[in-house]
């Protein structure tokens, strides 16, 4: 025991300064995660700010914020093991990690935001499929589509996990999962299908079809969470490593490998801008009118211009700094670029969902406001900093940079 | 065969995994978090039983709608009122099951002021009552009792006046409102006690001077069914008000005038009536007349009032053109709040509308023949006012603590009293003074007309808890021939009189409007005019201890535990106010609690519109401490001839 | 058994609603609602009626005294969608553990012991008519006696809605049986908003029925008649041919709760957007 404890210790004091202090605030945000979801989980969600008019909130926003950039693993793989764009090998690990961890986070708030967590299984047992082939409710397709891509995650993080350094001497492990990585261009097609299903239910169909409500209902929302999730995602899957490399005063992939995944985001994120820009063109012009509704009146409230507005400066930095070679070039842009393509994204999707539910029902009501309580926000920032946690413990001990460790084993 | 360890392991291992795989695909598991679904979630599950539908009344107001009650085996779960009466009626099941419904005679323990009470038998408890009553009658302290009855009167009420009667004490009293105010009114002008009752159902034309007639005011199951009737035959009505009340919305016209200025806009009315040739053969009409040519021009009406002439024409002319007008006093809902001043200026325009003695009648409560003896004080408030003291109080399911403007003076009176009696079914803000406290029954629980559920505790009405105490009183029992409650109510009814003469009280019409004037053109820090309204479901706030009451309520009006009180948003900006801003109200007698302001145009200009029914000290877990009871700082003065204060407006400040 | 041909549906008289709050609370007894101390938090209450007070006071025009107060009396619409013969409702096909659906009567019903609390029902319904059980259900004490036992307690967490009563109908049916009729449309029942409201403003009947006083046909053409938030009823005489065309594009509510007014402000309040 004594042994476990002094491993422990040494290990604690072989970490500088600044991680230790990281670790603690990251440490703290997991004991109130605990904590509060005691609290939802045994009390119930009447100690959230959501309510009959506003049924949806900041964890949902994380949802599909989640999925959304989560989605940058099935595009990398796509490319990587479909398109044989090898270039992008250094980075497929972490991607992996990055979007096991963001589905697993998506199913672990949809727990706590469901309000009888227990019958969560009634989604598999009594799906709502319909009379068609297609299932009819686009959330028992997610949860599908859902589960079953994160299956396919789990599989793929497998021999990541199995690569581990003490893992890898066992012949028999190292072997299996050599083969199972062979067969990864098998699993990165399932996932690609899959996603592309969920990452337009979840991102888009969901509210798309939503026909009794003015700023949700689009035809082409759908595909438009597909085009916003393969140009968002892999702008995280770009910058988790860079923020890794910057923590880790080293570089973990090669640049190579990030000016190719960068370019391709960088066209994608045209495509989403010029899509976005038609989306709301739509609204204002086809879809508001249906409703007798004026997308100016629509945009005011307290999360309307500014967060659209937000959205497209954000896609146009993007844009810009991915696109042209020089910016790109630069650490510090290809940085700013990086994160104004997550924001993006992130912002597309408090869109959704914050303005969504913000615009009044009935003319006599006023925009409604949401603050979230202190349970909402520690249960949503507690995920994220165990998704860090998580990260930081696999950069440390399993070779999810493999260019890094050979380069360390020549 | 021989079995190696090998195998042997293998088969167990096998074993294991069969057995788990097989768990794992069965039903098990998902009937084992089905099991734990229902186990976690606690759920409470209604009894079954035979269903049947039992007769019954409500008698929250003097209408008492005939209800059906859904039983379920013994259990009363739902109250089919058939499209009659109001909300009151669906309520009674929240009374009849209410947790902290009083089941016991319960007696003081502690000191006044707090809830402290233990349960006592019923004959120690009348015993003790009646015979501290029989004391005072044999050492003459008869002017120390003192009976309180609700503001609109029964059986027991009559009990109650009953036993303070012939014990000869002179204070019987009941809880300002229309029927105590318009009585004062028909005492003092028409020479007959009786609340005035217009024939709402076959007038043609209405004007309402305050009255928030579907609101809660008078009984408000006789005035849905009126509404109906209107809206049928398409009957003129005229609502003067000066909040946007759901009654004016209701209106043909509303007239929106300046708050209180009611009295003064009827006597504009009366100068066109006046103008167009109509009279009254009322006693004093000459001086009245004189008042109106003199005083009250349609100018200066127009200037005190913010109506404009046209308006005041066109209400009077529209009662000109009417064949069957009626001109309604009593501004208010549930709760009124008016002058006999403002009640006479009206009757004077129904005497000259011919109205009066027809489609104005008056209704008295006939009771049998009872000792006359002279009051000391002529309303509830001119008691408490006064220094009088008193010894033995009867409450009879009355709460003048919490509804009258003196309620905290009232309180002072009570606490050195030695025998306070509240009969009622839920212990409210009177309850923390009393000495003793008497459960009643609901209507569904008496055979009027059948008993829809007999009370689960041994319990009476207040009406046989009233009558068991007269009869222990040696000096009174012959007095009290009944043998039940219900052999009382057979013995009192209402009964309408037309009574066409009228004799106008000039001068105390004057000095009101004399002294009204002072108040709506008062200048200086008071510069805020306040006026009450209502919530229907809420009414006068004894429902507020019922909690489905407080699923009908709007943010706009209580949210936690606080006021939200009305503002005219242009008002509001010039005192530098904006919605949801914590306000205090000041009057010259005190100042409120803090609350909050909503603002809407709804609201007439530099009035501040106050809920009331909010603000109980004690009206059970659901109805204490919500909001602010603005009844301490209402206006107090008192009315000469009604003996109550007329609280209706009330000048404030803001801070 | 024969086939439903009922199809229920309500029409409130708002010129006859004084707001007195009857039916709020005839709801809540019926259906067994949650009784809590503090139910002031508008936005998390369970009420399956909500009586809104609509005023005009917010208009930028308006001015003292000319504004106006009314009521609505706020119940499930109970939507059909574009093809009342074949109703989709905007929450029934997006539940996905299908514990709400809509009946041969049109009613959409609600099974709350089926519902995992997603909420997306409710982010669906225009109407706000669908409730959550934020907290969980409480009755205190001897409140329990009055509970009905026609209607299950929900729990915690799950959403709960009007459904006309429908477990009413039920029990009417039960005893039709019981004496022998066995033609469903020829039980007929009240829900207990309509049963209690006093100046009988709320009116529950058979759309279809000629006989009924809310037979649908007779309703539209009703200057007064107005449905909530759903003014492409305005182009159905205005201007068919645009109506055709976006009926094409999407559904519509269409809802089965016509609301009646003479007030103009009114009306282009409830109506939606367009006129106000």
């Amino acid at each position: 025991m004594s042994k476990v404890i002094d491993f422990l210790k040494n290990e604690w004091n072989s970490y500088p300064r600044n991680i230790q202090i990281s670790l603690y605030v990251l440490f703290a945000l997991v004991a109130l995660f605990v904590i509060f979801a005691i609290q939802i989980l045994f009390w119930g969600l009447g100690y959230t700010d959501m309510n009959n008019r506003f049924a949806m909130g900041i964890w949902i926003i994380g949802d599909l914020g989640f999925v959304a950039l989560g989605g940058g693993a099935f595009f990398t793989g796509f490319m990587l093991y479909i398109f044989r764009v090898d270039k992008l090998q250094p980075l497929i690990n972490s991607t992996v990690l990055i979007g096991f961890m963001c589905y697993l986070f998506t199913f672990i708030l949809l727990v706590f935001d469901i309000g009888q967590p227990l019958r969560a299984w009634f989604g598999y047992a009594y799906p709502n499929w319909g009379p068609h082939t297609m299932p009819q409710s686009m959330l028992t397709e997610v949860v599908w589509c859902l589960t079953f891509y994160f299956i396919v995650l789990c599989i793929e993080l497998f021999p990541i996990i199995l690569s581990n350094k003490y893992l890898d001497r066992y012949p028999a492990v190292h072997y299996f999962a050599h083969y199972l990585h062979k067969l990864m261009w098998i699993f990165a097609a399932i996932g690609t299908f899959l996603s592309f299903f969920h990452q337009g239910s979840l991102g888009g169909g969901m509210w798309g079809v939503l026909y009794a409500k003015p700023y949700w209902f689009r035809h082409h929302y759908f595909y438009l969470a597909i085009v916003a999730a393969i140009a968002g995602g892999p702008c995280l899957m770009m910058l988790a490593p860079k923020i890794a490399s910057w923590v880790a005063k080293k570089e973990l992939v090669p640049k190579d490998a990030y000016m190719t995944l960068a370019q391709i985001a960088g066209v994608t994120f045209i495509a989403y801008f010029l899509f976005r820009v038609y989306d709301l063109y739509t609204l204002a012009k086809h879809f508001a009118p249906l409703f007798d509704r004026n997308l100016v009146d629509m945009m005011g409230g307290y999360y309307g211009w500014w967060v659209v507005g937000l959205e497209l400066l954000a896609s146009l930095v993007a844009i810009v700094i991915l696109n042209v070679k020089k910016f790109r070039e630069n650490e510090q842009y290809f940085i700013a670029g990086l994160i104004s393509g997550v924001l993006a994204i992130v912002m597309l999707k408090v869109d959704v969902l914050l303005h969504g539910f913000s615009i009044p029902n009935f003319p006599w009501q006023d925009f409604f406001g949401y603050n979230p309580t202190i349970q909402e926000w520690f249960i949503f920032l507690g995920s994220l900093a165990c998704m860090t946690l998580i990260y930081m413990w696999f950069v440390k001990y399993i070779p999810l940079f493999p260019e890094k460790h050979h380069e360390e084993a020549h | 065969m021989k079995l190696e360890r090998k195998d042997f392991l293998t088969m167990i291992g096998g074993a294991v995994v069969g057995t788990g795989v097989g768990t794992l695909i069965s039903p098990g598991p998902w009937m084992g978090l089905q099991w734990l679904v229902e186990w976690t979630q606690d759920q409470y599950r209604p009894p079954k039983g035979e269903e049947k539908y039992l007769a019954s009344i409500c008698d929250q107001c003097p209408n008492k709608c005939t209800v059906q009650v859904r039983m379920i085996g013994d259990r009363a779960v739902k109250i089919e009122t058939s499209n009659q009466g109001c909300a009151a009626g669906q309520l009674l099941l929240q009374v009849l099951y209410h947790p902290e419904r009083v089941k016991t005679p319960l007696k003081r323990t502690g000191k006044k002021g707090k809830i402290d009470f233990e349960p006592v038998s019923w004959e120690n408890a009348i015993a003790d009552i009646s015979k501290k009553i029989n004391d005072a009658i044999n050492n003459k302290k008869q002017d120390q009792i003192v009976a309180i009855n609700p503001a609109f009167p029964d059986a027991t009420a009559m009990l109650n006046e009953r036993i303070a009667l012939f014990a000869g004490s002179p204070h019987v009293y009941q809880e300002s409102g229309y029927w105590a105010l318009s009585s004062a009114c028909s005492l003092a002008t028409q020479k007959t006690e009786g609340a005035i009752d217009y024939d709402f159902e076959n007038a043609d034309c209405v004007v309402s001077f305050g009255a928030r007639l579907f609101e809660g005011w008078g009984n408000p199951g006789r005035m849905h069914n009126v509404l109906n009737i209107w809206k049928q035959k398409g009957v003129k009505f005229i609502q003067v008000d000066s909040i946007a009340t759901r009654t004016a919305s209701l209106a043909d016209q509303w007239v929106a005038i300046k708050p209180g200025s009611e009295p003064i806009f009827a006597m504009g009315v009366a100068h066109y009536l006046l103008k167009y040739g109509r009279r009254s053969g009322a006693t004093n009409f000459g001086r009245f007349t004189e008042l109106l040519i003199n005083k009250f021009t349609p100018e200066k009406v127009s200037e005190l009032t913010g109506a404009s002439l046209e308006t005041i024409e066109s209400v009077a002319k529209a009662l000109l053109q009417a064949r069957r007008p009626v001109a309604v006093a009593g501004k208010g809902g549930k709760v009124v709040s008016s002058s006999v001043a403002e009640f006479a200026i009206i009757q004077t325009i129904n005497s000259m509308i011919g109205s009066l003695g027809n489609a104005v009648k008056l209704v008295t409560f006939a009771t049998p023949a009872k000792p006359v003896i002279a009051k000391k004080s002529r309303g509830l408030d001119e008691y408490i006012a006064s220094d009088m003291t008193c010894d033995i109080v009867l409450l009879n399911n009355a709460n003048p603590v919490y509804s009258s403007v003196y309620g905290e003076r009232l309180s002072e009176k009570l606490k050195k009293a030695s025998t306070v009696v509240l009969f009622t079914s839920l212990l409210n803000d009177s309850a923390q003074y009393a000495d003793y406290i008497f459960p009643t029954l609901t209507s569904l629980e008496i055979p009027f007309t059948g008993q829809a559920e007999s009370a689960k505790f041994e319990a009476k009405h207040a009406g046989d808890s009233l009558l068991a105490i007269a009869k222990n009183i040696p000096n009174i029992a012959a007095q009290f021939p009944w043998n039940s409650y219900l052999d009382v109510v057979k013995a009192v009814n209402f009964q309408a009189k037309n009574v066409a003469n009228l004799d106008i009280p000039v001068d105390i019409i004057t000095a009101k409007l004399e002294e009204l004037e002072k108040m709506l053109q008062a200048s200086g820090s008071y510069s805020i005019s306040m006026v009450p309204f209502e919530i229907p479901v809420v009414g006068e706030g004894n429902s507020l201890a019922l909690p489905y009451v407080l699923k009908a309520l709007p943010n706009t009006i209580l949210k936690g535990d606080t006021s939200w009180v009305w503002m005219n948003p242009v008002t509001a900006s010039k005192e530098g106010i904006s919605e949801g801003s914590k306000i205090d109200i000041e009057s010259s007698r005190g100042e409120l609690d803090t609350v909050r302001v909503h603002l809407t145009k709804r609201v007439a200009y530099d009035t501040v519109a106050m809920p009331i029914g909010f603000g109980h000290e004690e009206l059970t877990e659901y109805g204490s401490e919500k909001g602010v009871n603005p009844k301490p700082i209402m206006s107090d003065a008192l009315d000469p001839l009604s003996g109550y204060a007329d609280w209706w407006l009330t000048r404030v400040k803001l801070s | 058994m024969a086939k439903m041909t009922r199809r229920w549906g309500m029409v409130i008289d708002l010129d006859k609603c004084t707001g007195c709050g009857a039916c709020n609370i005839a709801c809540a007894q019926e259906n067994n609602l949650p009784i809590f101390k503090d139910d002031s938090d508008v936005p998390k209450r369970v009420t399956f009626l909500d009586l809104i007070e609509v005023t005009n006071d917010k208009d930028p025009k308006a001015q003292y005294p000319d504004v106006k107060v009314a009521y609505i009396p706020k119940m499930c619409q109970q939507c059909s969608g574009n093809d009342p013969n074949n109703p989709h409702p905007p929450c029934v096909s997006v539940c996905p553990v299908v514990a709400t659906d809509v009946g041969e009567d049109g009613v959409v019903s609600q099974i709350w012991s089926r519902c995992i609390g997603c909420r997306y029902c409710q982010v669906a319904c225009p109407y706000e008519a669908r409730v959550f059980h934020w907290w969980k259900p409480r009755y205190e004490g001897s409140f329990k006696e009055s509970l009905n036992p026609d209607v299950s307690i929900a729990s915690r967490g799950t959403m709960v809605k009007c459904t006309f009563c429908s477990h009413i109908w039920k029990r009417e049916r039960d005893k039709a049986i019981a004496q022998g009729i066995t033609d469903i449309n020829a039980v007929t029942y009240t829900p207990a908003c309509a049963s209690a409201c006093p100046t009988n403003a709320i009116l529950f009947g058979d759309l279809n029925d000629p006989s009924s006083p809310v037979y649908e046909p007779k309703i539209q053409k009703d200057p007064r008649a107005v449905r909530l938030v759903h003014s492409i009823d305005e182009l159905r005489t205005k201007d068919p041919s645009e109506y055709e065309k976006r009926t094409k594009i999407k559904e519509y509510p269409n809802p089965k709760v016509y609301y009646l007014t003479s007030q103009q402000w009114l009306r282009d309040k409830i109506s939606g957007f367009k006129n106000s």
